[in-house]
């Protein structure tokens, strides 16, 4: 039996029995994910549900100017405010999404039947908040300009279409697999996350807690050669990671399946299949992570130091969903070589039930495990060192 | 065997170098108990600790049965029994399991592991608690596993670093009984200690080091002849005490 699998096995046996670590990892971990993407995009959807289908509360200045326009609003779910006395400043420090000022000449101009100033103060600053409102009220004023005058015209005796030379129709594309909301978006980085540093806790105790429980001199007398006790502890340590990401992304698939298909309009449903493949996608990022965290704590002279280096950690699978966000790109081949961000791309794709072509997965597992090997040599290297053990 | 020649090892501490082992030569053999003796501080972990390959010598080199320590290190890993100065066990296995994966490291089978944690229980008594998770143990009951699992391999030299410290008198005594059963049974036994008494009532040979240094050696007659002291207590302040004094 070789020393590597041996130190493996022990390091698995040990961090099992180990019950705070194995519920963090295989409880705790599984039930917070879905519920982290279930409830930020049920949140979300309600929200904007509510801005495309509650009542549009809108403060009005100068409603005196424009009943019919207001009668009309008012039909189409609009309750008119009184206005704020300074709709800018209201409007700017969010007490109002927007605000609607009527002119003082409207009634005059419109009887006269030249265009009637109407304004719509808004904060193009909040997109996220106030977006859908005001998008809301523009297609109401919108809507009610086309019929007034398409009554126009005809009251003229000439056919409204003369007036709209162009039909603009819409097709979406999207299917229910890609038709994502933001909090979906989340979902790959928090794979990631789980797969780079979710072996945190075993990794530094299986070397940094090892020495200071001074067990790991003894272990260093022992025949097996540092590589293999290095390589048995990264891989228990991957291990322990993939098997905590394969039960989120069953409670993931559990969780989604139990909702009603009806209730929502996109699809969250990752099939049997897709797991399997994102496990594939996030095993060179646990291997990763297991041999950085393994080489930190080898590097770190203590427990405590070594937890010190998590939020750089975590902030590193973050970074390509951060890019992704600024300058959402068309993947190009080269992207899928570059570490978190080709996985980010290629869960994106499992997700969305896109096919990867075979090169494709070539370029990024080989740039993947290829960056895993380097990080072990690294590792392998700090493990030789005299420190290591006889730091006293 | 064990062959120490002309061992120096240095550190850098604030950028100054402190040199903790200054040429230290000496020999344990077979079927006899060495003792390392010195205060805290001398040097004798440090030369323990290039003996079992955990740290490379500046200068000199280390035989265990023939094989240099630098060239074949982990031959010779096989042939040690080591119990360093730590002597951690894993808190969340049995005592059995803590032995048992030594012996798996050593390439042993589970039958040849079973069949040597039975004679060490027997040897050592460790039938209370053999198969009790380690959590809790007293410092005996964790010194005892520690050994064990240092001596699963049966291996024919041995090496123990303070093997007694922190033992109260029954363990000391149980233990001082199971080094002599290793001599006798032909093994090469190495020992560090800084009490005098327990390497004066077990040691066939005492190699006396000082600040880094071997500053007597002999078997207890030889080093009471050297001196002129009838009391080896007397014998080893006097060596140690002479020395310091010269470098004060």
């Amino acid at each position: 039996m070789s020393a590597w699998w041996t130190v493996m096995r022990k390091e698995l046996l040990d961090a099992f029995r180990d019950r705070r670590m194995v519920i963090v990892a295989m409880v705790v971990m599984p039930l917070a994910v879905p519920l982290i993407i279930a409830g930020m995009g049920s949140i979300g959807s309600k929200r904007q549900e509510e801005k495309r289908e509650g009542t549009l509360e809108l403060p009005v200045i100068g409603a005196e100017h424009a009943p019919n326009l207001l009668a009309w609003l008012v039909t189409h779910d609009v309750r008119v405010l009184d206005p704020p006395a300074d709709p800018d400043t209201a409007v700017r420090r969010q007490e109002h999404e927007v605000v609607l000022r009527i002119d003082a000449d409207y009634g005059e101009d419109w009887r006269a039947g030249r265009p009637a100033a109407v304004e719509v103060i808004y904060d193009s600053s909040r997109p996220l908040q106030s977006g859908a409102t005001i998008a809301r009220l523009r297609g109401l004023l919108a809507s009610y300009d086309r019929q007034v005058g398409t009554l126009r015209l005809i009251a003229r005796g000439i056919h409204p279409a003369v007036a709209q030379p162009l039909q603009v129709g819409q097709r979406d594309v999207a299917t229910p697999e890609s038709r994502f909301d933001l909090a979906q978006q989340m979902l790959p980085y928090l794979l990631l996350l789980l797969a780079f540093i979710g072996g945190m806790q075993l990794a530094i105790d299986a070397t940094a807690g090892e020495r200071e429980r001074q067990s790991l001199e003894p272990l260093l007398a022992t025949p097996a050669s540092r590589e293999a006790i290095i390589s048995g502890k990264i891989l228990a340590t991957a291990t322990f990671t993939l098997l905590s990401l394969l039960v989120t992304l069953a409670m993931y698939r559990i969780a989604f399946a139990l909702v009603p298909a009806g209730r929502l309009d996109i699809s969250m449903a990752v099939s049997t299949e897709a797991i399997a493949r994102l496990l594939v996608v996030v095993l060179p990022v646990a291997l990763l992570g297991a041999t950085v965290l393994t080489a930190l704590a080898a590097f770190a002279r203590s427990h405590r130091e070594a937890q010190s280096y998590l939020p750089l950690l975590v902030f590193l699978p973050m970074l390509p969903t951060m890019f992704l966000m600024v300058a959402p790109v068309k993947t190009q081949l080269w992207m899928l070589a570059v570490p978190f961000l080709g996985q980010n791309q290629l869960i994106l794709r499992v997700l969305r039930a896109e096919p990867i072509a075979p090169g494709e997965w070539a370029v990024n597992l080989g740039a993947g495990l290829l960056l895993a090997a380097v990080a072990w040599w690294v590792a392998t290297r700090l493990y030789h060192r005299e420190h290591l053990a006889a730091s006293s | 065997m064990i062959e120490v020649q002309a061992l120096r090892k240095s550190f850098q501490a604030r950028g100054r170098s402190i040199r903790a082992v200054d040429g230290v030569s000496f020999t344990a053999r077979d079927g006899e108990i060495t003792g390392l003796l010195g205060p805290n501080g001398a040097g004798k972990t440090t030369t323990l600790r290039m003996l079992y390959t955990l740290m490379r010598p500046d200068e000199g080199r280390v035989l265990v049965d023939g094989l240099d320590s630098c060239a074949q290190p982990g031959d010779v890993r096989r042939r040690l029994g080591v119990l360093p100065d730590a002597r951690g066990v894993y808190k969340r296995l049995t005592a059995r399991e803590n032995i048992a994966y030594f012996g798996q490291l050593h390439g042993m089978d589970d039958a040849a592991i079973a069949a040597r944690v039975e004679r060490l229980v027997a040897a050592l008594g460790m039938q209370d608690f053999i198969d009790r998770r380690t959590e809790g143990f007293s410092q005996g009951q964790r010194t005892k596993t520690a050994i064990a699992r240092a001596l699963v391999h049966a291996p024919r030299n041995v090496v123990l670093d303070e093997p007694t410290n922190g033992l109260d008198v029954m363990t000391t005594r149980s233990m001082r009984r199971f080094l002599h059963e290793l001599k006798a049974e032909g093994c090469c036994v190495l020992f560090s200690s800084h009490i005098m008494q327990e390497v004066a009532a077990l040691c066939d040979r005492i190699v006396v080091i000082a600040q880094g240094r071997v500053v007597a050696q002999g078997t207890p007659d030889e080093l009471r002849r050297q001196t002129g002291q009838q009391n080896l207590e007397d014998a080893f302040v006097q060596v140690i005490g002479s020395e310091e004094g010269l470098f004060a």
